[in-house]
C-alpha cells in the first residue's frame, strides 16, 4: 500500500523537484536515517526539523551526494541521482559554517561555480552583479571574505549557490552562528529570496521558530524517521505524536494515568494527583500511562474563579514571574505541587503580579492533547 | 604611595622581560651574529706574509675567476632546487592522505612511520642507502638474480643517488608543515568545491593548494636550506664526483687550511640561499612572516 503510494509519487515527479523513497542509512548498528519517504512540490520551502543527532544532517548529505544511502532512491526532477557524484547533481548546498573560500574575493567565490558550469567568462560579470543585487549586496564583488559581517557572508553563500540555478537548494542550519537580531532578519530575508528565485529550498534546523516562520512544509524528524510532515499550523495545532507535540512549540508536559474516556474526551489524573480533562485523538485504555501537553498561551489566567464553566480550572499560587516583554510567562504551582508555566497577558490586571499571589488558571479540554506514554521506550518501527 | 608601587611593578615587569629575552639574545649574538661578522672580516683579508694580513677582495675574485668553484656553486643551487621540488611532489600526496583521508589510529601510525627513519642518525641512514645501491649491494644482486643484469651494477656515485639521498633526508621537514596546514583546511571547503560543480583537479588547484601555500613555502624553505648546506649525503652517495659546494668549504678550511677562502665561500653560500628564498617568496607572492607563523 505504502509502496504504491511512493511509486505514484515518483511517476508524478514532473511536478516535483525532489522526492525520496524509503531512504535509509546505517552507521554500523545505528540507523541514522530509517526508511524516509517524502516529496517536495516545485518551489516549496521545505524544512526538516529535529533535535541534534536525529539524522537530519545525514539525510541532507545524502541529498547533496556526500553520502551514499544503504537503500532507497533519491529523485531530482523525476530522475534518480544515486549514481550522480556531488559535483554533477543539480543541487547546491549552503553549509553550516558557509564554507566560503577565504583565498578568493566575493566575486571569485561566485565565479567559481560559473566557471565549472562552463558559462563563458564575458557573462560572469553581469551574472555576478545581478545575483549580488538580488541578495542586497551590490558592489561587494571585490571585497575579501574576512571583510564581511556574518549576515553578509550568509548572503554571499546563498548567492554563490543561487547563481547556478539549482533545482534544489539545501541549507544546513546556516543561521546557527548568527546573533538573535540578525537571525530574525535573515529568516525573513531567506523567505524573500526563496520567493524571488522560486527555487525549492530544503532547510534543516533544530530551531523550531526558524522552521515555523519560513516553511511551507515542515517534517519533524526523530531517531532517523519522519514523525509528521505538514504545514507549520498543522504541526503546532494538530501534532500526531507525543514527540511532535513536545518538540514544536513550548508545552507544559505532565505524566499521568487515564481514568476514563468518552469519545474524544479523556479524564486523567496526573502524577501529582490533579484531575484534568483532555482531548485525545486515539482510544486509550483506562489506567494506561499518558503524557499531557498544554501550551502556555491556551491557559487563561484570572485573579478570581472564572464566571463561565471551564473544563479545567485550577487554583494556583504564583511561584515566579519570568518577564520577557511580550513573551513573559508566569510559573505557578497547584496545591498538589504540580508546576505550570502560563503566558502572562500584557494587561493592567497582571502588571503587579508577584510571587505568592493566588490566581486561577483555566482551559478547555479541546485545547490540550494527550498521547500514550512513555515516549522513550516506544519501540522503533511501530507505526 | 600607589605611584611608587606602580613604578616598582613596572620595573619588575621589565626585569622579567629582559631575563626571558636574555637566552635568545645571547644565543643569537654569541653563536650566530659574532661568528658571521668574524667570517666576513676573515673573508676580506689576504695573507701577505706569516701572521701578516691585509685587506683584499682576492678571495672573492678567486671564486669568480676559477670555473670549478663557480660551476660547483651553480650545480649545488640547481640540484638543491630540484631536490626541493621533488620532495614537495612526493610529500604533498602523502601529507594530503595523512591530513584529509585518514582518521584516528591509522593516521597517527602513518605519521609516525614518516618520523621513524629520523630516530637513527643521518650517517646510518645514508649507509643504509649505500648498502642498497653499491656494486655488491642488494639491488644489484637482485637484478643479477632475476637475470636483468649480467654483471654487478654500480648505482652509487652519481647524481641520481645524491638526489635520492637528499629527498629521503628532507622528507619529514616537508611532511610536517604540509600536514599542519592541510589539517587546518576545513573539510566543508573541499565539499563546497565539489558541490559547486568542481572536479577533483579544480578543488585541488583552486581550494587546497592556495590554502596550503604557506605550508608549502615553509616546507620548501626548510628543505632547500638543509639540502644546500648538506655535507654528509652528497659526499657519501656522490663520492669524489659529487661536487657539492659544502665540500669546497670543507676542503678550504680543513684540507688546505685556507680559512680566508673558506670564509668567503661560506658568505657566498649564505647570500645564495637568502637570494633564492627571497625569489621563491616573490614568485609565489607569499610573505616571509606569514610562511613562518
Amino acid at each position: 500500500m505504502s509502496d504504491q503510494a511512493c511509486a505514484s509519487g515518483a511517476d508524478a515527479g514532473v511536478q516535483e523537484d525532489l522526492a525520496c523513497t524509503l531512504l535509509s542509512k546505517h552507521f554500523g548498528e545505528f540507523a541514522a536515517v530509517d526508511g524516509v519517504s517524502f516529496s517536495i512540490p516545485r518551489g516549496a520551502f521545505f524544512s526538516i526539523l529535529g533535535p541534534s543527532g536525529c539524522g537530519k544532517t545525514t539525510l541532507l548529505r545524502m541529498l547533496a551526494g556526500f553520502q551514499q544511502p544503504d537503500s532507497g532512491d533519491i529523485l531530482i526532477k523525476g530522475k534518480s541521482v544515486l549514481n550522480t557524484p556531488p559535483n554533477k547533481r543539480p543541487v547546491n548546498m549552503v553549509f553550516q559554517h558557509l564554507a566560503l573560500f577565504p583565498t578568493m574575493s566575493v566575486a571569485e567565490n561566485i565565479a567559481y561555480g560559473l566557471k565549472r558550469k562552463g558559462i563563458p567568462k564575458r557573462e560572469h560579470a553581469t551574472l555576478i552583479d545581478e545575483v549580488l543585487a538580488k541578495v542586497h549586496l551590490p558592489g561587494y564583488g571585490d571585497k575579501r571574505i574576512d571583510q564581511l559581517s556574518g549576515g553578509q557572508k550568509q548572503r554571499v553563500a546563498i548567492a554563490r549557490c543561487l547563481v547556478l540555478n539549482p533545482a534544489v537548494l539545501l541549507l544546513d542550519e546556516p543561521l546557527g552562528a548568527l546573533d538573535l537580531k540578525l537571525r530574525e532578519q535573515m529568516k525573513i530575508e531567506l523567505k524573500r529570496l526563496q520567493r524571488e528565485f522560486n527555487t525549492t529550498f530544503v532547510y534543516i534546523t533544530h530551531d523550531q521558530s526558524e522552521a515555523l516562520v519560513m516553511s511551507d512544509q515542515v517534517a519533524v524528524m526523530n531517531k532517523g524517521r519522519f514523525e509528521q510532515v505538514g504545514t507549520p499550523q498543522e504541526l503546532y495545532y494538530q501534532p500526531k505524536t507525543a514527540f511532535v507535540a513536545g518538540f514544536v512549540g513550548n508545552s507544559n508536559q505532565y505524566a499521568g494515568k487515564v481514568q476514563s474516556q468518552s469519545g474524544d474526551l479523556v479524564t486523567l489524573v496526573t502524577e501529582q494527583g490533579v484531575r484534568l480533562l483532555s482531548h485525545a485523538s486515539q482510544p486509550l485504555v483506562a489506567g494506561s500511562p499518558i503524557t499531557l501537553f498544554v501550551r502556555p498561551e491556551v491557559m487563561q489566567l484570572s485573579t478570581s474563579r472564572p464566571a463561565t464553566e471551564q473544563d479545567n480550572c485550577l487554583a494556583v499560587t504564583v511561584s515566579r514571574v519570568l518577564f520577557d516583554g511580550a513573551q513573559s510567562r508566569v510559573q505557578v504551582e497547584t496545591a498538589e505541587g504540580a508546576e505550570l508555566t502560563v503566558a502572562l497577558p500584557q494587561t493592567a490586571d497582571f502588571q503587579a503580579l508577584e510571587a505568592g499571589r493566588s490566581v486561577h488558571v483555566s482551559w478547555q479540554a479541546s485545547q490540550c492533547l494527550c498521547f500514550p506514554a512513555p515516549v522513550d521506550t516506544k519501540p522503533l518501527g511501530t507505526p | 604611595m600607589s605611584k611608587a608601587n606602580g613604578n616598582f611593578n613596572r620595573t619588575q615587569y621589565r626585569l622579567g622581560f629582559f631575563l626571558l629575552l636574555a637566552p635568545i639574545v645571547l644565543w643569537l649574538s654569541l653563536l650566530i651574529i659574532l661568528p658571521h661578522i668574524d667570517m666576513v672580516l676573515v673573508s676580506l683579508r689576504e695573507r701577505i706574509a706569516s701572521r701578516q694580513y691585509g685587506f683584499s677582495f682576492s678571495n672573492y675574485t678567486a671564486f669568480f675567476t676559477e670555473p670549478l668553484y663557480w660551476n660547483t656553486f651553480v650545480r649545488t643551487a640547481v640540484m638543491s632546487i630540484v631536490a626541493t621540488v621533488l620532495t614537495l611532489l612526493i610529500a604533498f600526496p602523502v601529507s594530503f592522505y595523512i591530513a584529509k583521508v585518514l582518521t584516528g589510529r591509522p593516521r597517527i601510525a602513518l605519521f609516525i612511520l614518516c618520523l621513524l627513519p629520523f630516530w637513527v642518525s643521518e650517517l646510518v641512514r645514508t649507509y643504509g642507502w649505500m648498502i642498497l645501491l653499491r656494486e655488491t649491494g642488494l639491488i644489484s644482486g637482485a637484478l643479477q638474480w632475476f637475470g636483468l643484469a649480467d654483471q654487478p651494477v654500480e648505482m652509487l656515485y652519481n647524481d641520481v643517488a645524491i638526489m635520492v639521498g637528499l629527498i629521503y633526508t628532507s622528507m619529514l621537514f616537508m611532511v610536517v608543515p604540509l600536514v599542519t596546514t592541510l589539517d587546518s583546511l576545513d573539510n566543508s571547503l573541499i565539499e563546497a568545491g565539489y558541490d559547486l560543480g568542481g572536479s577533483s583537479w579544480n578543488v585541488m588547484r583552486s581550494i587546497v593548494i592556495p590554502h596550503a601555500m604557506p605550508g608549502i613555502m615553509s616546507g620548501c624553505i626548510v628543505v632547500f636550506m638543509l639540502t644546500l648546506g648538506n655535507y654528509l649525503t652528497p659526499t657519501l652517495l656522490g663520492g669524489k664526483s659529487s661536487l657539492w659546494f659544502t665540500e669546497q668549504i670543507y676542503t678550504q678550511f680543513i684540507t688546505r687550511f685556507n680559512w680566508e677562502q673558506g670564509a668567503a665561500f661560506g658568505i657566498l653560500l649564505l647570500i645564495l640561499s637568502s637570494l633564492i628564498v627571497w625569489l621563491g617568496l616573490k614568485i609565489t607572492r607569499q610573505s616571509f612572516t606569514r610562511v613562518m607563523s
